[in-house]
């Protein structure tokens, strides 16, 4: 399902992700076991992420890493892929799909965005390519800066409030 | 230029005003200097000053939910505005409070303290809401859905100001790679320049015109974002900033736009620019209605065109008084006296020039012995030689008793101050985080001086050049004062006062008696006379309290030191503090998802931590919570029933280290279980007491699922997460709640297994294939579900995690397939219910931090190989095996009509005195307590000391009437002792 929320200069898509949360050592190991799937080396650096058509991966801390799947896959495949990231005895990867994922853009989007979050989102101090865990309306949320656009995720337990609270900055 | 009238009312009354005037300046206009009653004495009090400083003129807002203590000298006026005097009672004229001020004579300091000491219980009956009654300031506002928002900045500089110095810095930093937030607490920019006629040109222009420039450059420049009507509140540290920006200036509330924004701001460097606060001179009758500050008076004029009096007296004791003089004569006015305390030869030459020129009366070296007047100023009293006084029909005085720079935010920021003797005011010395001052907060009252000030202090910024800017100044350029805080009384009557605190009704005579019995230190002293304590913070006089107290300590003002200057700046609205965290967004909510079934069946919810969970289920309109939980209970036992457990924590653990891991944290052995087995298992803490509970289910050694409690979860995982990365680093461990990515079904009841077979007709539920307390992965349909056989009510039962796209689908297939068999869904009420007949504990409720595993008769959850445990040592001291610690026990009433309430004490006493004169020996609590329909009698839980003891004995158990109901303890097992429900 897709909702959109619009105002002045920001517009907001919601869309339907799967994720894969990773952790574990980041070493060589680590990055064959991973790459080998995704075609992507996890990123070193701390709230660092890279991507390409398929995948989106961040690194969250030191040993945390998520997995996001850009494109829709089977609940197969994606069991496939935890099983083979789980067969590496020194990696633990679960299924963290059940997210709430939205897309935020345009010129407006973090002066909607300051009315939730007290995080710096100013180009210098949150550049492109990072990513960033935070307090958004009150909630834990993981914020990744794609450039022109943000994706943000929360758990989807908190989507009706996320929503509610997204409108409401909207509104006032 | 034609202005907007706008017509308001006071009082009843309706006035007219000019679109953009205050309160007070609209009252002005109207000739109105009556406006309010006083704190303590009731006396008529008019309006002192032209902003935030303002003591005396505060308002009710009737239209804008009754808001109280609202400063009439801020609040700009609009269409239909509902204004109300306070403290006043029937009318502002003839108040009824104002024989308050007939006795002060005897309400000195500390009057409270040493009066209302008996009889007893007078203070609670009588004193208090009789003092509450006639003393105070507005009534409380009524309640409203406020649309007050927070909004949060991350800069690298503030400028807090936007008068000369402010707009200085500005201009220098326009154009500069830094993020710069311009805060202005006034609807314009400009502060000294729009309040006075003190600076003539500015490179050549108008003062208006060079801030209507500048303005202009800060506004293109892209890195300078400016905020009007917002005053900074609050300096913390680290360079935090709160600043409250009022959203509705000079128009009504819209109940779909937030009156009020909270700003919450995070900076590099803040640049205080805020000014500075003219101070009062106390003396006789300073408070009556026509004593205004002189800048305040002059500030009336420039901002709002409007003259509070053509002929005012001006009492001065320093040299700012020249631009006021100034700007009555530019209007065609001219004072009627002017009193200077200097000596003629000190006052300078510009003032006796104007003074001379005009004809305008001087008394220099002489000082207002005080004034006179009902309700509003008729003639003050001049003492122009020790012993020899004139007096002049005025019907306003002009004060001006020098300035304070407004170091509050300073301060606030623990900057420390120092005594200027030359200026007679503290300034800011030392900062202690990123805080530069510029102009007259720092002291500086020089306006040529300011730029200098302003290239110098803002040298170290990256790219930034020097400022040219030409001032000239009309009058004297460098500020000269004379010490005076407090003119000699000449009339000795009881009723005449000195004021030093006009909000609280502080006189100076209450300082000198405050000193007299011993309060010489200065936080004392304000404590004892509440100086300074009013919602102004004594703005325009705390330091004058300082002055006259030096002068009574005979010790210097910086010996005397300063009180603490707390946030906020000035009071704001609760509404505005808690912003959008009330009503429907008071905690974040969370769902579950099969909260759509919930309530499509009518369940009643609550929270627990952030999530809904169902309490018990409606069946129709007027069934009440016991009805309701008796019912679903009755038929779990009977059939089966289903409660959404999505609410549990899930954490996975998995590494080469996940067994080792799991058994350190856990007090239960792992290492002899076998795969796709589930324990109960209980956490410690490092003190040995019970923590959290759960199901540990074993994939393999190196890979576990636990269960934590719903409100349990994330203390659960950072209690992991924290010894694994702190006291276990080389352990090869690691874990993720994958709480939302599960959705936990729990069905249980005689009839569950058949519903399970039913609806999974692939899998062999028997108990040789399936025994209790093991699990597995199945496929199903689609996807692929975990079911654990294990029960939280004594019955025979399954937990279905599934992912949580799938939930409600097989929630409703469950429901399907057993629509013969009664399946009933069921809330968290139930379930403690269920599991309290069992005798099963919960967190939280049977533990309270206090509680160990051997209290609880757990021992046999204690792995008693294991070579460590997280509290395994705290398990061991004498006071925690002692065995006269509080044990679980189970509670059955003697007579079984008898309910027993939760909380209630056990005690050994048959019977309770009414009232109780003696200690009575508690012997523990009632931790739960149900009424059970299938024993049809209540079922207790309690601790109580020495309980496995005292198993069949009798004792009693208080209730909330004071009466006591005789009790049968037994073994908190009150159902299928034999567990064999569990395993059929």
């Amino acid at each position: 399902m897709t909702r959109t929320f619009l105002a002045k200069g920001m517009e907001i898509v919601q869309h339907d992700l799967q994720q894969i949360l990773i952790r574990g050592k980041g070493d060589g190991n680590f990055a064959d076991t991973v790459n080998k799937e995704v075609s992507l080396l996890p990123p070193k650096e701390n709230l660092r992420m890279i991507n390409n058509d398929e995948f989106l991966f961040a690194k969250q801390s030191f040993d945390q890493w998520s997995l996001l799947c850009l494109k829709k896959k089977s609940e197969k495949e994606l069991y496939r892929l935890v099983s083979v990231f789980n067969a590496n005895e020194e990696i633990l990867a679960s299924d963290y799909s059940n997210t709430t994922y939205f897309e935020i853009s345009g010129e407006n989007k973090n002066y909607y965005l300051s009315k939730l979050t007290h995080f710096d989102l100013r180009a210098k101090k949150f550049p492109v390519s990072t990513m960033a865990q935070t307090l958004i309306a009150r909630i834990d949320c993981c914020l990744y800066n794609l450039e022109d656009k943000y994706l943000l995720t929360c758990h989807k337990s908190y989507e009706d409030y996320f929503k509610d609270r997204l409108q409401d900055a909207i509104d006032l | 230029m034609i202005e907007n009238k706008i017509y308001f009312k006071f009082d009843g009354k309706t006035f007219e005003g000019n679109e953009g005037d205050t309160i007070a300046a609209a009252l002005l206009r109207n000739n109105v200097k009556l406006v309010g009653r006083s704190f303590k004495y009731h006396r008529p009090r008019g309006i002192y000053t032209c902003g935030i400083e303002e003591p005396n003129a505060l308002v009710q807002i009737v239209n804008e939910y009754n808001e109280p203590n609202v400063r009439a000298t801020v609040k700009k006026i609009y269409e239909g505005m509902v204004i109300k005097s306070q403290n006043r009672w029937p009318s502002l004229k003839r108040d009824l409070g104002s024989i308050n001020n007939l006795l002060s004579p005897i309400f000195s300091a500390g009057f409270y303290y040493k009066t209302f000491m008996g009889p007893k219980g007078f203070w609670k009956n009588v004193y208090e809401p009789l003092i509450r009654k006639t003393a105070g300031l507005g009534k409380p506002p009524r309640e409203f859905k406020s649309k007050s928002i927070h909004l949060n900045h991350n800069v690298d500089i503030v400028i807090v100001g936007a008068g000369l110095a402010g707009l200085l810095a500005a201009k220098k930093l326009a154009g500069t790679k830094y993020d710069v937030l311009l805060i202005e607490r006034e609807s314009s920019l400009g502060g000294i320049m729009k309040n006075s006629k003190k600076i003539k040109f500015i490179n050549d222009q108008s003062p208006n015109d060079w801030v209507k420039k500048t303005q202009r450059l800060i506004e293109n420049s892209n890195n300078i974002k400016i905020l009007k009507n917002t005053l900074v509140n609050t300096y913390n540290f680290k360079d935090h900033l709160i600043a409250l920006e009022d959203r509705s200036v000079g128009k009504p509330q819209d109940n779909n736009k937030p009156e009020l924004v909270l700003h919450k701001i995070r900076t590099k460097q803040t640049i205080l620019a805020n000014g500075h606060i003219e101070r009062f001179i106390s003396f006789r009758n300073n408070d009556l209605p026509g004593v205004m500050l002189a800048a305040s008076f002059e500030k009336y004029i420039h901002r709002y065109g409007v003259v509070p009096d053509e002929s005012p007296v001006i009492f001065t004791n320093n040299s700012s008084t020249f631009s006021l003089v100034k700007s009555l004569i530019d209007l065609g006015h001219k004072p009627k006296a002017y009193i200077d305390i200097r000596d003629q030869k000190k006052i300078e030459a510009e003032i006796l020039e104007l003074l001379t020129k005009y004809n305008i009366p001087l008394y220099a070296k002489s000082e207002i012995e005080g004034c006179d007047g009902k309700k509003e100023i008729k003639r003050v009293t001049i003492r122009i030689k020790k012993n020899e006084t004139i007096k002049i029909k005025t019907s306003m005085l002009c004060v001006s008793g020098g300035f304070n720079p407004d170091i509050h935010l300073f301060t606030q920021s623990k900057g420390l101050l120092k005594w200027d003797k030359d200026l007679l005011t503290f300034k800011p010395d030392k900062i202690f985080q990123n805080t530069i001052t510029l102009g007259s907060v720092s002291g500086n009252f020089s306006y040529e001086n300011v730029l200098k000030e302003v290239n110098e202090k803002l040298s170290f910024f990256e790219g930034i050049n020097d400022l040219e800017v030409k001032l000239d100044i009309d009058g004297p350029s460098d500020f000269q004062i004379k010490e005076l805080w407090e003119t000699k009384n000449l009339k000795k009557s009881l009723w005449s006062k000195s004021f030093i605190d006009l909000q609280n009704d502080v006189t100076t005579k209450d300082l000198r008696q405050a000193v007299t019995e011993g309060f010489n230190r200065i936080e004392h002293l304000k404590r004892f006379t509440t100086n300074s304590m009013g919602t102004d913070q004594g703005k325009i006089s705390s330091i004058n309290a300082l002055g006259i107290v030096s002068k009574i300590l005979k010790k210097d003002i910086s010996e005397v030191g300063t009180t603490t200057y707390r946030p906020p700046y000035a009071p704001l609205n609760f509404s505005a503090i808690a912003g959008r965290s009330t009503y429907e967004f008071y905690d974040p909510i969370r769902k579950t998802p099969i909260h759509p079934w919930n309530v499509k069946h009518k369940a009643v919810f609550e929270d627990v931590g952030q999530w809904k969970r169902p309490w018990y289920f409606k069946k129709y309109e007027k069934e009440t919570m016991h009805e309701a939980v008796q019912r679903e209970s009755k038929q779990v036992r009977k059939s089966a029933g289903i409660l959404d457990g999505s609410t549990l924590g899930k954490i996975e653990i998995k590494g080469k280290d996940a067994l080792a891991f799991v058994n350190l944290i856990y007090t239960n052995s792992f290492t002899k279980m076998k795969p796709m087995t589930a324990r109960y298992a209980l956490m410690l803490g490092e003190d040995g007491m019970v923590k959290d509970d759960g199901i540990v289910c074993k994939i393999n050694d190196q890979h576990f699922i636990t269960t934590t409690t719903t409100g349990g979860a994330s203390n659960v995982l950072t209690h992991m997460e924290e010894y694994a990365q702190t006291e276990w680093p080389n352990m090869n461990v690691y874990m993720n709640s994958i709480t939302e990515q599960f959705a936990t079904l729990n069905i249980s009841g005689p009839k569950a297994k058949t519903i399970m077979k039913r609806v999974f007709n692939n899998i062999d539920f028997s108990n040789e294939r399936f025994p209790f307390m093991t699990f597995n992965t199945f496929d199903y349909l689609n996807t692929k579900v975990r079911i654990l056989r294990a029960s939280f009510t004594g019955e025979q039962g399954f937990e279905i995690y599934v992912l949580p796209e799938h939930a409600l689908t097989l929630w409703e297939r469950l429901f399907y397939y057993s629509r013969d068999l009664d399946l009933v869904p069921y809330g968290t009420e139930t379930m403690h219910l269920l599991r309290a007949e069992k005798g099963y504990i919960i967190v939280g409720q049977e533990t309270d931090g206090t509680v160990t595993p051997v209290d609880l008769n757990l021992n046999w959850m204690i792995g008693k190989n294991k070579k460590d445990f997280i509290g395994k040592r705290s398990l061991t001291r004498s006071d925690i095996v002692s065995s006269e610690r509080k044990q679980l026990v189970g509670l059955v009433p003697i007579n079984k009509a008898y309910g027993i309430e939760e909380g209630q004490q056990v005690i050994e006493e048959k019977i309770l005195e009414t009232p109780i004169k003696k200690p009575i020996k508690m012997l523990g609590h009632v931790t739960s307590s149900y009424f059970s329909p299938t024993l049809n009698h209540s079922v207790a839980m309690a601790l109580i000391k020495g309980g496995n003891r005292k198993i069949g004995s009798q004792l009693y158990v208080s209730t909330s009437d004071l009466n006591v109901i005789p009790v049968e303890v037994v073994k908190p097992n009150f159902i299928d002792p034999k567990n064999e429900r569990l395993v059929t």
